[in-house]
Formats: C-alpha cells, structure tokens, sequence
C-alpha cells in the first residue's frame, strides 16, 4: 500500500507510468556500462546519459513518499558522480555493482503500488556506500570540488549529482603512486634536514635556536609520518578485489581434471596495497591449481582411502603483526618427501653437502620443479620457485607444512604495503645498506672473543643457541684485503632461519622508499630494490630472505 | 480570487501533483498552465501576463530553469510574476545563481501542498504591499 | 674579405662567422649531423645529440652487489636512481679511474635513461654529412659492431656509436622471471 499520509498517494499509477520506463532504460544502460569496462571501453557517455533519468526517479519518488526508490537512485547517482570520473578504468566491482542497483530499481518502482519493504534498498544503499567510502581519504577531499567547477555548465545535473559525493572521489591509482613518490623525496628531505640540524647541534651545541629548529624538524618528521599513514591506508584494497575471479578458475580447472573440487574463501576483507596485490594475483592462482591438479586425488582415489569425493581447497588471509599471511591448504595426498628428497640429491643438492636442508629448502629448488618425472613422482612443484621468486620478490616469505595422504599447506608471508621499508642502515666497507626492520632480530656489539671459527664458519652464541655469523664483504663481494673494523653484527630473521652478518657501523633507522631496480643491473639476488638515504646517498636494500639463503644466484 | 499559475517541468507526474495542488484546499479553482520544458515555458510565459506565479524546475530537457531565468531577465519579460525555483538538490551557489537570475523564491523537493500554499500567500502578500 | 691575404686564424674566423651565418639563414648547403662528443682513453667518441639528455660530473656512485661487471654503480639524479655504465667495460677498454674531468652523460635510449662514464667531454659538434663515412673493415668485427660509421673532420677522427648496441642488455645469469 502507498503512504496514506502523502498528499499525492493516488498518483502512483503515474508514478510507475512515468518511472518504470525512466528505470528500464538505467538498468539497460548500467548493463551497457559493465560490459563495457569489462571490454576496456569508455562508458562516461553512457553514464552521463543516465544522469538525467535517475534524477527524476529520484525526485518523482521523494515526492511520492517512496523511500527505497528515492534511497536507491541516490545511491546510484552517488556511484555514478564518482564513476564518471573514472569511467575508463574503475574497479571490477563498480560494474557488477551498478548492475545490481538497476534491476533493483526496476523491481522496486514495478512494486510501487504496494510501497516495498526498503530491506533491499538499504542493503544496497550500504554497498554503495562501503564501496564508496573504500576510495574515500580526507586527504582527497578537496580534489571533487575543484573537477565540479570545472564540470559546471556541461551538465547541468551533473553538478548536483557531485555535490552528494563530495567526500568521496575516486582516484586514478597512478596518481597515487605519484604522490608516494613525492612524499618519498619529503621523506628524504626532511631525513636530510634532520641529519644537518643534528651536524649543527654538535658543532655549536644546544643553542636556543638550534633545539628551536631541532623541534621544528621532529614535528615535521611526525607531519610527514601521518601523511604517509593516510597515503598507505588510502591505497589499501581487500584481497577480495583479485581472489573474487579465482572460484570460476577453481572450477574450471577442476573440471579440467575431473576431479570435484570445493574452494573455501575466506579473509577477503584483509586489506593489501595494491601494488602487492597485483603481484600476488599470479602465484597465489599457481598454488590453487598446484592444489587441484597434484593436491587433491581423484573421486574414486578419495573413496579408496576414505574421504570425501569431494576435496577441499582453502584460501585464508589474516592481519598478522603488521604483514598479512595467506594459507592455501588441501586435503589431498600431501606431498611426496621421498621423491622429492630423491631428486634433490640428483640435482647435487642432498642432506650431506648442505646442512639441515628441509623439504621447504628442496621444494622451491629451480630444477627440481620443473622437471616432469618429479611431478609425476611427487605430485607436486611444477614451477614452484617461479612462485617462491614473486613470493621474495614481494618481501615476503614462502613455507610448507605437509602430511603424507592429509594435505598440503602453503604459507605466505607478506608486507601489507611496498613503497615505503623500515630500516636499519648499516655500513659494510664503505657503502651502506638497508636492512629490513621486519627481518632484523638483533644488532649485537661484536667483541673479537664472541665469535668463533668452527669450519671456517664464524659462530656465535646468540639467545642460548649458536648461529653462522658471516661476513657483510664476504656476503656483498666487497672484502678489501684489510677489512675495516666489523664491530657489529646484525642477527637476521626469516622463515625460521637466523644468521648473522658482520657490518662496520649501525647507521641508523630510516623509512626509506623502495625505488625498483634499474633492469641495466640484471638481478642481483642479494638486492631487492634502492632508495636514497638521508644524506643524498643511494643505498642498495638488502633481500633478507636472500641473505639467509647464503646469497647465491638462483638458476 | 482565481488565481493562475504556470507550472513547468518535464515530469508529467510533477504537473499531475500540481493539478491535485491547485485543485484543493485554499487554492481550489485556481487555473493552471503546463509545459513540459523551458521553452515551452517560456512560451506560456509571454502569452500570460496575469499569471499569479510560475514554478519553475531546474533540471530538465530543451531548456533548464536557469536557462529560462536568465533569458526572461535578458529580456525583461513580465518581471512582476513571481518564480519559484524548484530542484531536488541545490547547493548555495546554485541557490544564489538562480536569485541573480531572478529566482524569487526556493521550493526543495520533495514538497508538500502546504508549502506551496505558503509560497502563493507570500507571493500575493508581496505583490500587495508593493503594489 | 677581399684584399691582401690576412693570416690563417682570421680565415677560420670568416669561415666559422660565414658558417654560422648560413645556419641562421636556416638552409645549410649540406646537412649536418649534431653530435655530443666524448674522449675515452685516446679515442673521441660521438653519439647523436638527440640521445643525450645532459651531462654531468660524476656524482657519490653507491655499488650494487652482483650487478653486471660493467656497471660502475647507481646514483641519486635529483631522486631518480640513475645507473652508471662503464662505457669503457662495454667497448672493451680497461677500466679508469675517475678524475676531475670525467662525466656521466645521462642518455635516453628509447626510454631507457642511462648514465655513461666517460674520461671527458669534449663539446657539441656540428659535423657535415659528408664528412661521415663508414667505419673501416678492421673496426667493424662482430663484437664491434656498435661502431656504426667514422667521422673525420677538421682533422679529428670521430668514432660515432650505436649506443643501442653498445648498451645490449647482457644475458644476466639468472634467466628466471620475478613479477
């Protein structure tokens, strides 16, 4: 029944007159729209065309007491202000979104005459909103208002449709990673600063005005700090925005297989930087298919031991002490260790000649995966160090837990951001280095008597084990005939392994800013990216995982 | 007194609810002119000099109520009938574009009869005094 | 300058005003190449003007452990991370040291920005086209084969390179892909 309170309540018979058509023709232009992001077409035509409909729905339906038709238009026209900005490249939700919020239009206005429940309109109007608010940084808001003015006058409704979205803009991420790249020379800036005002303190002492402008520099420090907080967070995105596309591929390649295969999801809500989400994509997708294809046993394989036809392939993620881990586990066969281990030892790498090598050390080996008989044999590794080197790549870490006919488990450990790494600075032979914080357990003073030579390897005692303590000239090929003074070593840490390394000074902590490598320097396996440090000078971070390997080239 | 207005917006079902308007309570036997566009409003404008007062919408085809404020005032024509500007949204600079174009008063969507019943006292209060 | 015949040095001088001269009036009789010529050990090197971006004195160059042999390092370029190229390495000449007159001749190869180390540079040099020849036989080995033709001129001898050649990324040992 319609309001009985509205004054125009009889009128609904023209409401749908004049609406449903108006709303027909927003869902038909809506599924236009999605079809033509998804062929990487431009659809800001379409959706200015749209403006002017949705807006007297909008109207119609605030004047005729309607409120989830009025609620559902607004929210769409919100969507729509935001896309028109960005109608060439929005993310793949936006389509599928303003999909749904058409047909729901048109079932709502068709229903007018019996005043519909509003459930389904406020559940969209809150997707909208959370899909809105996900681009939304105060930082961004003054960006709307200067595009509105410059809209004014080529669509007269257009102008009103921004004003609603004002607090909400959606970015080219390009830009982004343009304004990381800025606050990234702030950053080195004001490290600069901070280095002369301290040069100037001990020179001239603690003058008034020296701590005057030593002040100054923390407080801009602290400025800058909270400036990249709200940049980071800003160019976070669930991990939902690249798994969602994973159930089909799951599916097909299951089909593919002829094995029947069930995907548990769960953690999309765990928030990534873009730039490791576009990077993780790829090798997660390796590890889902890995799972199906050697993993998972086929019905009638399951039946003959027990289980369910049916195998289980779950993809978690969770927040964990500021890194994100993804688990992508199977109930299958497990891997085989004897197989692997077999062929480990043809490949030279056997239990003798390098102490202590875990199945996870032979498992992401370069040949060992790719040669076929071993994925005959173990079932499992095709391209397995492919997906360990992105892994890396990305400042993260990769680990195996398996039990024979049980399953399998990969663990991912990753940065939830990537530009921007915090650091110990040390200094080895004259140059200097960035250490990941993330990988750095301890530095420790190096007194001669500390550090033993046990086969040639330098040990020390270290939190009531013994770990290897190797050189930082040895490690970076740097060594002078007579090394300067190591004084101090740093205990590296990373999936599960210690060690130490030997460097002449603790420079000190610094954000720094992870420029990539320049391609003209090959790949250096010990050198995941450069930075500028404080006083101007380029500075090679150090790949801890790598470092921990012992540093050799892969391949 | 019978009263005459002119009511222009491209929604049909808008001209529906002014008729229902216009056809009750304190405004009852009032007679009202429709058009579903500037242009045509403007038209019905300039053929009526005796209308008591025009609503006029903001957003719609042809040619927008804006559009129609600022040719009116271009032209001087029938400056004593009093507009009413009405939109669903407007923000202050819209608000304030439309009165330099002539807008005598604001009418925000959505509305109720009595707002506009309010609207059409103050309108002949105002003509009164000034006149 | 028609009279008694004035001495050498004034010659050069009608000459250079004469040529500068036909290059405002905008149609030089004979096409000329621009080139950005450098001195590594002996020899004068010239690569098109076209390639150079700007040339710079060798700024605080930071080592990158298991780089390829024949870069020299990375440096900060107004907060850009330049690579330094030892063009000396990649023309088969030993290595020097560097000394006040050495530079980085930032170069853009199709986008790729790049810094050479050079002993000096010398200046830009307008060349006429006809002053260009192809190289010798002997010079023109396979492995020599950025060496793209010989400019002699005013008694100069000027090596012009293929920098896209010169430069051929190397095979780096590890062939595996990180994404």
């Amino acid at each position: 029944m319609t309001d009985e309170t509205n004054p125009f309540g009889e009128l609904v018979e023209e409401y749908v007159l004049e609406c449903l058509p108006l709303a027909e023709q927003v869902a038909d232009a809506f599924v236009a729209v999605e079809r033509c992001w998804r062929e990487g077409e431009d659809a800001s035509a379409l959706l200015t065309a749209i403006a002017g409909p949705l807006h007297t729905i909008k109207g119609n339906s605030a004047m005729m007491g309607l409120a989830a038709m009025r609620d559902t238009a607004h929210a769409l026209e919100d969507a729509c202000g935001v896309l028109r900005h960005d109608a060439e490249s929005p993310d793949p939700a936006a389509g599928a979104l303003l999909a749904a919020g058409g047909s729901l239009l048109v079932e709502l206005v068709r229903r007018a005459r019996d005043n519909p429940e509003a459930d389904e309109a406020l559940e969209f109007v809150e997707r909208v909103r959370q899909w809105l608010a996900r681009g939304a940084s105060p930082a961004l808001e003054t960006q709307p208002e200067r595009r509105r003015t410059e809209r004014r006058g080529t669509a007269s409704s257009a102008g009103q449709a921004d004003d609603r979205s004002a607090s909400v803009v959606r970015v080219d991420f390009r830009r982004l990673d343009a304004m990381l790249e800025i606050l990234g020379e702030g950053l080195i800036q004001q490290a600069a600063l901070t280095e002369s005002v301290r040069g100037l303190t001990r020179r001239i002492g603690p003058a008034d005005q020296v701590s005057r402008l030593d002040q100054a520099v923390v407080a801009l420090e602290k400025t800058l700090k909270r400036l990249e907080s709200t940049l980071m967070e800003t160019r976070l995105l669930p991990l939902s925005t690249v798994v969602s596309r994973f159930p089909r591929l799951v599916r097909d390649t299951a089909e593919a297989e002829g094995k029947r295969v069930r995907l548990l999801l769960s953690g999309g809500e765990t928030p990534l930087d873009k730039a490791v989400l576009d990077r993780l994509s790829e090798p997660v997708l390796h590890l889902l298919t890995n799972a199906i294809v050697h993993g998972i046993e086929s019905p009638g394989e399951r039946r003959a031991v027990g289980k369910s036809d049916e195998g289980t392939v779950r993809l978690t993620a969770a927040p964990e002490a500021g890194r994100v881990v993804i688990r992508v586990s199977d109930d299958g066969r497990g891997l085989d260790e004897q197989a692997i281990r077999r062929k480990g030892e043809s490949l030279g790498r056997d239990g003798r000649s390098e102490s202590g090598l875990a199945l996870r050390d032979l498992i992401f080996l370069p040949g060992l995966s790719t040669a076929p008989q071993v994925s005959a044999l173990a079932g499992r590794g095709v391209g397995l160090d492919v997906v360990a080197g992105a892994i890396h790549a990305l400042g993260g870490t990769i680990d195996v837990e398996t039990a024979p006919g049980a399953g399998t488990s990969f663990t991912l450990s990753l940065p939830v951001t990537l530009a921007i790494v915090r650091s110990l600075i040390v200094e080895v032979d004259q140059e200097r280095y960035a250490l990941p914080l993330a990988h750095v357990a301890e530095t420790v003073r190096a007194e001669p008597e500390a550090i033993r030579q046990i086969n040639h390897r330098g040990v020390a005692a270290w939190r009531g084990g013994l770990i290897h303590v190797a050189d930082g000239g040895d490690v970076l090929e740097t060594r002078q005939a007579r090394p300067a003074g190591r004084r101090f070593y740093v205990v590296m840490a990373a999936a599960g392994r210690r060690r130490g390394l030997l460097v002449d000074r603790l420079v000190g902590h610094q954000d720094v800013v992870v420029k990539s490598l320049d391609p003209e320097l090959g790949r250096p396996v010990l050198v995941s990216g450069t930075t500028i440090l404080g006083d101007g000078r380029v500075a090679c971070i150090l790949d801890a995982v790598r470092l921990l390997e012992g540093g050799r080239r892969a391949g | 007194m019978r009263r005459t207005f002119l009511v222009i917006d491209d929604s049909k079902l808008h001209h529906q609810m002014y008729r229902l308007i216009f056809s009750r309570g304190t405004l009852a036997g009032s007679t009202v002119y429709l058009a579903a566009n500037g242009r045509e409003g403007y038209g019905l404008l300039a053929a009526h000099p005796e209308l008591s007062m025009v609503f006029l919408d903001l957003n719609m085809p042809e040619m927008n109520g804006l559009e129609l404020l600022e040719r009116r005032r271009a032209e001087a024509l029938h400056l004593h009938i009093p507009i009413v500007l009405v939109t669903t949204e407007a923000t202050a600079a819209d608000e304030a574009r439309g009165r330099a174009a002539g807008a005598w008063e604001y009418l925000r969507k959505p509305f109720q009869p009595a707002d506009i019943e309010r609207l059409v006292e103050r309108a002949v209060a105002g003509s009164a005094t000034a006149g | 300058m028609p009279g008694e015949s004035p001495p050498s040095g004034l010659l050069d001088f009608a000459a250079a005003v004469a040529a500068a001269a036909t290059e405002e009036a905008g149609s030089a009789p004979v096409p000329e190449r621009h080139l950005l010529t450098f001195m590594l050990e002996r020899e004068e090197f010239g690569i098109p003007i076209t390639q150079v971006r700007e040339v710079i004195r060798v700024p605080e160059l930071t080592r990158v452990p298991q780089a390829p042999a024949h870069v020299r390092g990375v440096a900060n370029l107004r907060g850009r991370i330049l690579a330094v190229v030892e063009l000396r390495a990649r023309l088969g000449l030993a290595a020097a040291e560097v000394s006040p007159r050495s530079r980085i001749v930032v170069v853009d190869i199709r986008g790729r920005v790049l810094g050479l180390l050079v002993d000096a540079v010398s200046q830009v040099t307008k060349v006429p086209e006809t002053a260009v020849a192809p190289p010798p036989e002997e010079v023109r080995t396979a492995e020599a084969d950025y060496v793209t033709a010989v400019v002699r001129w005013q008694s100069r001898m000027i090596i012009l390179l293929d920098l896209e050649k010169a430069l051929a990324p190397t095979e780096s040992p590890s062939s595996q892909v990180d994404r």
